[in-house]
């Protein structure tokens, strides 16, 4: 079975995320990614409204991170959520986003062993353990709620490197691969099954995720255009492997970064090609986007997120998601509301 | 009680096409940082409750149109064919 999920970014006015929110649910989306940035409103605030104004969707930071936000405090957050949506509450976690967490001097650092202790902290205060821990990131004396949490809540680790998707699953709920091309889940899929495989998983215990870059429109070009920006950023932000594996020259990915840097946006965009789109995204009409997602689904994937931009014009494009995409995967996700 | 009053004479059958014009404009109006927040959650407790195209509901998108961009609202009414709400919301504005 294939769920969907769909990503906001609540740089957007509260009432419209939470409109879109809602529109979300009322199309059927399995579940919505709130993301976690400092300078952005604030997730767990964004997600108290939408929880105010949704009945079914689940819902989660998609990702927060241990770096800027201990993990306590997000035990916290997703454990009072979870009282005002008991059940739908998720847990995103991730190394969350070099470039804000350097404008405000916070390093990267130890990224595995702070994803393993972060996960079991959350888990344990959450599920209403007094916790002591002296682990090597976190140490941790008699921490425990004030308040019990009915529910489990899920946690899906972000992850994009090797060692990071085995870790996701092997301790986590479910693994969201930050990846759009059937290609690299593919390949993401292999570290997966690994990380599974070291604690007894199988797959299918897994949410297995692809984190897409995400633009659909009935008009390409619009489509595309929309697109464009976050495709420069993740070019920039992306691995040499990664860069190689699609054809996608080390050298111009580097000036896209430098454009970046030096805020020379139309300089930025202006390099990115094809090729970049397509390695990058799930962009397009309709048909072009069934197209990729359902390559995603053949490879393993058991949840496809719906990322930025999801389109030229969120409200229009969301409706296409209803009207065009959703009917061809009905033999896979059974009726959905329309 | 004006915008009542103006939603009111909305036909019936325009009703459903009104919504989503005033609902487009809302989102995409580059005033949208002028929305009051109560508006807003009464405009989302309406939209959850698939209540925007009915005269409730209409009442307030009106409202927060004439707040985010009247001209362009009353563009809109007289796309529908509404000159009496047209002549009714520039009263408003007097």
């Amino acid at each position: 079975m294939v769920e969907f999920g769909i990503e906001f970014v609540p740089r957007d006015l509260y009432w419209k995320t939470t409109f879109y929110a809602i529109q979300a649910e009322k199309i059927g989306c399995d579940y919505l990614w709130i993301t976690d940035h400092f300078n952005n409103r604030n997730v767990y605030i964004s997600l108290a409204i939408v929880s105010a104004y949704t009945e079914k969707i689940k819902f989660g930071p998609g990702v927060t991170n241990p770096y800027l936000v201990h993990p306590v405090a997000t035990a916290q957050a997703v454990a009072t959520l979870n009282e005002i949506a008991p059940g739908r509450v998720t847990c995103g976690l991730g190394v969350g986003d070099k470039t804000t967490l350097q404008m405000v001097n916070v390093e990267q650092t130890k990224p595995l062993a702070t994803i393993r202790e972060s996960v079991r902290i959350i888990r344990e205060i959450v599920s209403g353990e007094t916790l002591e821990m002296q682990g090597e990131i976190f140490k941790v004396s008699g921490a425990k709620l004030n308040f019990k949490v009915a529910n489990p809540v899920p946690i899906f680790i972000g992850a994009q490197g090797p060692k990071m998707l085995a870790l996701a699953a092997e301790i986590g709920d479910g693994v969201l691969i930050n990846a759009s091309h059937p290609i690299d889940v593919e390949n993401a899929i292999k570290f997966i099954r690994e990380g599974a495989e070291k604690t007894g998983k199988k797959l299918s215990d897994l949410s297995i995720s692809a984190y897409t870059s995400f633009s659909i429109a009935s008009d390409y070009e619009k489509a595309i255009k929309a697109v464009v920006p976050v495709v420069a950023y993740i070019v920039a932000g992306s691995p040499e492997m990664i860069l190689e594996r699609h054809g996608v020259s080390v050298e111009l990915a580097s000036k896209i970064r430098d454009a970046i840097v030096h805020g020379q946006w139309k300089v930025a965009f202006s390099l990115v090609d094809n090729n970049m789109v397509e390695a990058f995204s799930i962009c397009g009409t309709p048909e072009t986007c069934i197209e990729k997602m359902d390559k995603l689904v053949k490879v393993g994937v058991s949840q496809i997120v719906a990322g930025s931009p999801i389109g030229p014009n969120m409200r229009k494009s969301i409706n296409v998601i209803a009207a065009e995409v959703f009917p061809h995967f009905k033999e896979m996700i059974g009726e959905r509301k329309k | 009680m004006a915008m009542e009053k103006i939603a009111r004479k909305i036909p019936v059958s325009l009703w459903s096409e009104a919504s989503e014009k005033l609902i487009d404009s809302i989102l995409n109006s580059p005033n949208a940082g002028k929305m009051p927040s109560d508006l807003a959650k009464t405009i989302l407790y309406y939209w959850q409750r698939d209540q925007l195209a009915t005269e409730v509901g209409l009442q307030r998108l009106l409202e927060a149109s004439m707040i985010l961009d009247p001209e362009k609202t009353i563009s809109l009414m007289e796309e529908l064919g509404l000159p009496e709400i047209v002549a009714m919301l520039k009263e408003t504005q007097r």
